[in-house]
């Protein structure tokens, strides 16, 4: 009611490109509601004629029986004072012309009361009248309140439809759209533009629809009446539109303003929020608020100036409206002091009142229809943005005749393999590879080469762009993606654990899995011992995103997983941040027993992984330089052996000099590839 | 306006605020006293003008009637006018004037509608525009203060605060207290001013048609109430869903490759299902609940105008009210109904505010555990000697102390390692020399000074650290290199770059030192933002430096370079390290080894390989480094099944 636009002129908006297809496809969702929108439009006729009959009944009530009452109470207290005076040759005064009810004839739906009457016949008529207008009053209350429930009843189905569309579509779209965009991003775009799209079609679209309908079905009403009268009593209303429109054009332009400077804000205070310690360890405090101050008063300015233009809006029209009340009142009293017609009809008390009537209830609609506006467009290009992540293209899509795939029995054939993102930059170049069941193959190679991509070919996060990848002899792209991905087990690098308990987070690689074989399972990945640790045991229930865990205890549920999925096909992405030397041993332990006698892709580093490993691929910038095991690439003096000597010569002046100092130290081997400090 | 309160404050059931704040709140408003007082003014001026309007359109329709009677009756004797027109209310003197010139009323009243048009709109914008200028500098010093506060207030405050709460305090619950004070306080006056008025000129008037409507009021003050008592908690139980929907979404965003490996999406899928008819039907409910408020209030606001229709009307044609009053009436009658729906919306808002004035207090009103003391020195140029005497610490609100009894000293350009498992007390140690936290026994020398009797900022000024996770700030590498001395030229931070070996990749960027880092520094790598930490601390030139020699998350030939980098840095300076490398150990002039607080050991690495298990033990445990030979261990120690 109030504060209303105020807070609309507030939001974001933004233009959408192509309304007319979109909102043809929104409402298409529409469709299964259409006898609720008939009833809504219904609903909103009805509550626009109670709107428009108000006033009419109030002005009637004046033309029929208050000034027919007062004049003939005049002509008779006249009457009566001549009667006093005692001259009978005088004539009686008429009631006048003009004050009196000719002027209303056929407009008194509640019955005329003829001139001469018993004031209770006046009191009788009007208390019919007054009755009727609670009639009218209890119906709009009614009309208004059921149009507003239905319209939302329906809005928010739409919603949910449109919000469970948006979900499911997200799950079939790759891996490499998420690549693409953050899923920060995509998280605030659907809820922002859900949100939008909630207000315009339930509140936003009704008051905006039955506000115009308002406006034009009261104008239409006083040009009728008189049109000469009407058009004068019109002449504020474009210019409350211009107002409106200009106004708020100004303020939501100086808010976007105000959205830049509170992001800077925002943004500075969240920096040196998370980042006290260190303004504290460099004693930067006081430079921090001054420069604080800076964008806190920049952002101050930029809304005392915003706020000049929504401060004016409302007072403007509300002056307007006075100005309107007196061109109605001036105008029709003017013509009624002169006795003259105007436009073919006579000017009565009761249709100046009326009048007064139909231009205050113009008012509100012209300033909600100009505010609202700019928000039902920017919903609009919500629901565009909405249709066009629906309308992303899937480039993995199943096969319409894909069948399940068969147990896996782990043997796997890259033919020829090519992969890229963009076209004409390939990530993977003509990669052959044969594993056979049960083996292990490290993947090694620098960021960038291609590693994390030849592994996504395996479950279908990718496709090829060329050559085809098999498994037992099947081509991934001929199965059902589910078949196929159940029986692939997955170890991330960054695990992502629920908001769930722990228990259930384990569960996740097989539902039906009971506690039982959940406990087994956190057993064998080396997870139990800390599980016990944790407050509730694995009932603990996990933050967000797993906070509260190292990143290694991480890792360990997340072969506990895959454990309990007990995949044949195994990929394992090894974490390269560095954990504690006891959780270090647990993964590694936890991992040897995982990988033993599954068809393993690890992309490794740790050395011991890549000396347990059957074959040893080199990829660099997408190609297969070298493979072999470990003992043959050293031995090769190449690309490996370059890399495992950057490492290899540090852990040996750490052997010589320790081996110096203790027999305690056993130099037997080096250390892992990537550094694994305690 | 305090009863007001005390009727609404259900409204607000989560918590019952303290209404004690938000008048401090308020108080600030002390701080722009010109322009409140301008606005209050100006709210009492437009007020008034709005006020007037009602009676002007009597004025008007008076003027018409009058004017047509007084023509009507032109040709009666005078006897039967005065008669007559005192039927109509006109004194003698009236009807004579209205006689000659029926139209000087009327334009009269026309003249004084448009100037009251004009004084309402002026001083309307003007109560507004003053009113939010007001809540503006408000807020500003609002945000000002809580920022200085946040940024002194000391590590054991932001251990037990998260970034997040601080920040929806900074900003969120400033906002509604702006709101208040800006737009909601001026309303809740306004509001009070035009119903007094509208009610006093009701009564004026016509007392008897005011007796007829005045019950009505009661019934819509009780609607409002209502209304901030049922939709509070329900929207409450709207976001509560919403949030739980976008948890969902979330994760499934977040977690969409595991989501996709397990191949769970039906699962997912029915979950969003299920969250999302949750929500849609809380949604529905409110929807009720609003859909129907409005019009029923005006149906309330009507029957009242329905009311004075009836028995207004019977007035008139009694002859003892004129139509002009009676359009009068009920145009106050507006003016009554208005500012209640206002003072509901009001009340709401107001235990709002009361409540995120509340918690703005309680950061501004947080005592600090660690400030400089009265009479502090600064610190003279540091030589680089260190001693903890006795030192014992213990967190805040935790009754066990993490350092017990821990004495040592540093002597200039020693480096001292500091090792011990996890929760031994080692980054207490650290963390106790910059005075980021107090002891709680004993006490910390640096050159013989107790570091609680020199200023903070002379004291951190001299102490370099580099710590494990890196924050870097907005701006351009430049001025990260340069945040504890900004006023370093050019030379010096090429220099110190150069140094840290930062200054090849910051080279290769095409914007080099210029090159933006975003928020966080998300644009650089681990590597890359680790050495530009290390470049930080080196351009202080300290004489005593603090370091995590960790690295994380990045490559082999990267942690090479990084871990030169840092080996120059401590060249020349009394360092205490968290020791992660055995490298750093074996060159450390002393080595502190921590056991559940305490000093466990100390001496050189040969020393300590001779005289203590634990450093043997810690130290095997390093060195150790083949997993698989660890596995193996492993396997002994708890036999697999």
């Amino acid at each position: 009611m109030m504060g209303g636009p105020r807070g609309m002129l507030e939001q974001e908006t933004s233009k959408p490109r192509s309304t007319g297809q979109t909102v043809r496809r929104l409402a298409g969702y529409f469709k299964p509601y259409w006898l609720v929108l008939i009833g809504v439009l219904a609903l909103m006729i009805l509550n626009a004629w109670t709107q428009v009959l108000t006033p009419e009944l109030t002005g009637q009530s004046v033309d029929c029986y208050l000034t027919p009452a007062l004049t003939s109470q005049a002509a008779s207290a006249a009457n009566a004072a001549l009667g006093d005076a005692a001259q009978p040759a005088g004539q009686p005064i008429q009631a006048s012309a003009q004050l009196a009810a000719p002027a209303a004839a056929g407009r008194c739906w509640f019955g005329e009361v003829p001139a001469g009457s018993a004031p209770s016949d006046y009191i009788a008529g009007l208390g019919r009248l007054v009755l009727g207008l609670l009639a009218v009053f209890v119906i709009g209350a009614a009309t208004g309140g059921l149009m507003f429930y239905m319209m939302g009843w329906a809005g928010q189905h739409v919603l949910r439809k449109l919000q469970t569309d948006v979900f499911d579509h997200l799950h079939e779209l790759s891996l490499g759209y998420y690549g693409r965009h953050e899923s920060g991003d995509l998280m605030s775009r659907i809820t922002n533009d859900t949100s939008t799209i909630q207000q315009a079609i339930g509140f936003t679209l009704v008051q905006v629809l039955s506000g115009g309908l308002i406006v034009v079905w009261i104008a239409w009403t006083m040009l009728s009446i008189n049109w000469v009268y009407g058009l004068l009593s019109l002449l504020v209303v474009p210019l409350m539109a211009i107002v409106t429109v200009w106004f708020s054009t100004r303020a939501r332009r100086e808010f976007r303003r105000t959205r830049k400077e509170i992001g800077n804000v925002n943004a500075e205070l969240e920096e040196s929020i998370s980042g006290v310690r260190e303004a504290q360890a460099f004693a930067r405090e006081d430079a921090n608020i001054q420069s604080f101050r800076q964008s806190n008063a920049a952002n101050r300015d930029a809304n005392v100036r915003a706020v000049a233009y929504t401060a004016a809006l409302a007072p403007a029209l509300e002056a307007l409206g006075y100005v309107a009340i007196a061109i109605v009142a001036g105008v029709g009293g003017v013509l009624m002091l002169q006795g003259q017609t105007l436009g073919g009809t006579v000017v009565t008390l009761g249709l100046i009142i009326t009048f007064i009537g139909f231009v205050q209830r113009f008012n509100q609609p012209i300033a909600q229809i100009a505010v609202m506006w700019a928000n039902i467009q920017s919903a609009i290009a919500g629901a565009e943005r909405i249709f066009d992540l629906l309308d992303e293209p899937l480039d993995i899509a199943e096969r319409f005749d894909a069948k399940p795939m068969p147990s896996i029995q782990g043997h796997v054939v890259f033919r020829h393999v090519t992969a890229e993102y963009k076209k004409g930059e390939p990530v993977l170049k003509d990669i052959e590879l044969e594993a056979q069941p049960g083996q292990t193959i490290a993947i090694v190679g620098p960021t960038g080469a291609g590693k994390t991509t030849m592994v996504n070919l395996l479950p279908r996060f990718y496709d090829v762009t060329g050559g085809s990848v098999e498994i037992d002899g099947i081509d991934v792209r001929n199965v059902t993606l589910a078949s196929l991905r159940t029986q692939i087990g997955v170890v991330l690098q960054d695990t992502f654990l629920f908001s769930d308990t722990v228990m259930n987070n384990i569960r996740y690689g097989r539902p039906d899995a009971d506690d039982e074989e959940v406990v087994a399972a956190a057993k064998l990945a080396r997870a139990d011992g800390f599980i016990a640790k944790l407050k509730d045991g694995y009932d603990t229930v996990l933050g967000e995103r797993g906070a509260g865990l190292s990143q290694g205890q991480r890792q360990l549920l997340a072969i506990a997983r895959a454990a309990i999925a007990d995949p044949q096909l195994l990929i394992l992405d090894e974490a390269t941040s560095s954990v504690d030397t006891r959780t270090e041993r647990q993964i590694q332990a936890a991992l040897d027993q995982l990988l033993a006698g599954r068809t393993s892709f690890v992309i490794a580093h740790r050395l011991s992984t890549i000396r347990n490993a059957d074959q040893v691929l080199v990829l660099v910038k997408g190609e297969i330089v070298e493979r072999g095991t470990h003992e043959e690439l050293l031995a090769r003096e190449g690309f490996y052996y370059d890399l495992y000597m950057s490492q290899f010569k540090r852990q040996e002046q750490v052997l010589q000099v320790s081996s110096q100092a203790s027999s305690v130290a056993r130099p037997n081997g080096a250390g892992p590839l990537a550094a694994q400090p305690a | 306006m305090t009863q007001n309160v005390r009727g609404g404050a259900p409204a607000g059931k989560r918590e019952r605020p303290s209404f004690k704040t938000l008048g401090r709140a308020v108080g600030y408003l002390g701080h722009y006293r010109n322009i409140t007082i301008l606005a209050y003014a100006a709210l009492l001026l437009s007020t008034s003008a709005q006020l007037m309007v009602p009676q002007m359109v009597q004025n008007i329709l008076d003027a018409i009637t009058h004017g047509l009677v007084a023509q009507q009756l032109a040709g009666a004797p005078a006897d039967a006018q005065v008669a007559a027109a005192a039927k109509v209310g006109m004194s003698p003197e009236q009807f004579q004037q209205t006689l000659a010139n029926p139209y000087t009323a009327l334009y009269w009243a026309l003249g004084l509608i448009l100037m009251f048009a004009v004084i309402r709109g002026l001083f309307a914008f003007a109560q507004s525009y003053m009113s939010e200028k007001a809540g503006q500098g408000v807020a500003f010093d609002f945000r000002n203060e809580l920022f200085a506060k946040i940024q002194r207030l000391s590590f054991s405050y932001h251990d037990r605060n998260r970034t997040g709460q601080l920040m929806v305090r900074a900003t969120d619950d400033v906002e509604k207290v702006r709101l208040f004070i800006g737009q909601g306080l001026l309303m809740a006056v306004q509001a009070l001013v035009l119903l007094t008025g509208a009610l006093i000129m009701l009564l004026l008037t016509n007392v008897q048609l005011t007796l007829v409507v005045l019950p009505i009021l009661p019934l819509a003050v009780v609607m409002f109430m209502g209304f901030g008592m049922i939709t509070q908690p329900l929207f409450i139980k709207v976001q509560v869903k919403l949030s739980a929907l976008n948890t969902v979404l979330q994760e499934n965003l977040a977690g969409i490759k595991v989501i996709k490996a397990f191949a769970t999406e039906p699962r997912e899928q029915k979950r969003f299902d299920n969250s999302a008819e949750v929500l849609m039907r809380q949604q529905i409910q409110v929807q009720l609940i609003f859909s129907f408020l409005f019009p029923v209030i005006f149906l309330i606001a009507n029957l009242g105008q329905a009311a004075v229709l009836y028995f207004g009307g019977q007035q008139i044609i009694n002859s003892t009210l004129t139509i002009g009053e009676w359009q009068k009436f009920s145009l106050y009658l507006l003016l009554v109904f208005f500012p209640l729906g206002q003072l509901g919306f009001i009340i709401t808002q107001m235990s709002q505010a009361a409540a995120s004035a509340n918690r703005v207090y309680e950061i501004l009103d947080a005592p600090n555990e660690v400030t400089d003391k009265p009479g502090a020195t600064p610190l003279p140029e540091i030589k680089g000697a260190v001693q903890f005497e006795n030192v014992s610490f213990r967190y805040f609100g935790s009754s066990e102390p993490v350092l017990n009894g821990v004495s040592f000293a540093a002597h200039p350009g020693q480096t001292l390692a500091i090792l011990g498992a996890t929760g031994s007390g080692k980054s207490s140690v650290i963390n106790l020399i910059p005075r980021f936290y107090d002891v709680t026994g004993g006490k910390v020398l640096v050159d013989g000074h107790d570091v609680r009797d020199v200023t903070l900022d002379s004291l951190r000024r001299q102490i370099g650290i580099v710590l494990q996770e890196t924050n870097l700030f907005t701006g351009s590498i430049r001025d990260n290199i340069a945040f504890g001395r900004p006023d370093a030229s050019d030379e010096e931070v090429v220099a110190a770059a150069k140094s840290a070996a930062a200054h090849d990749f910051i080279e290769s960027f095409p914007d080099g030192y210029e090159t933006p880092v975003g928020e966080r520094g998300a644009t650089l790598s681990g590597g890359q933002k680790q050495r530009i930490a290390i470049a930080r601390a080196l351009l202080l030139n300290p004489r005593i430096l603090i370091l995590d020699d960790s690295t994380s998350s990045v490559d082999v030939q990267t942690e090479v370079v990084i871990q030169q980098a840092l080996d120059r840095l401590m060249a020349g300076r009394t360092s205490f390290v968290i020791a992660q490398r055995i490298s750093t150990v074996l060159s450390a002039d002393n080595i502190i080894v921590l056991d559940k607080g305490r000093v466990a050991a100390q001496g050189t690495h040969l020393e300590l390989m001779e005289s203590s298990e634990i450093y043997a033990e810690i130290y095997r445990s390093q060195l150790v480094e083949d997993p698989v030979a660890a596995a193996e261990e492993d396997a002994q120690a708890e036999p697999v099944r």
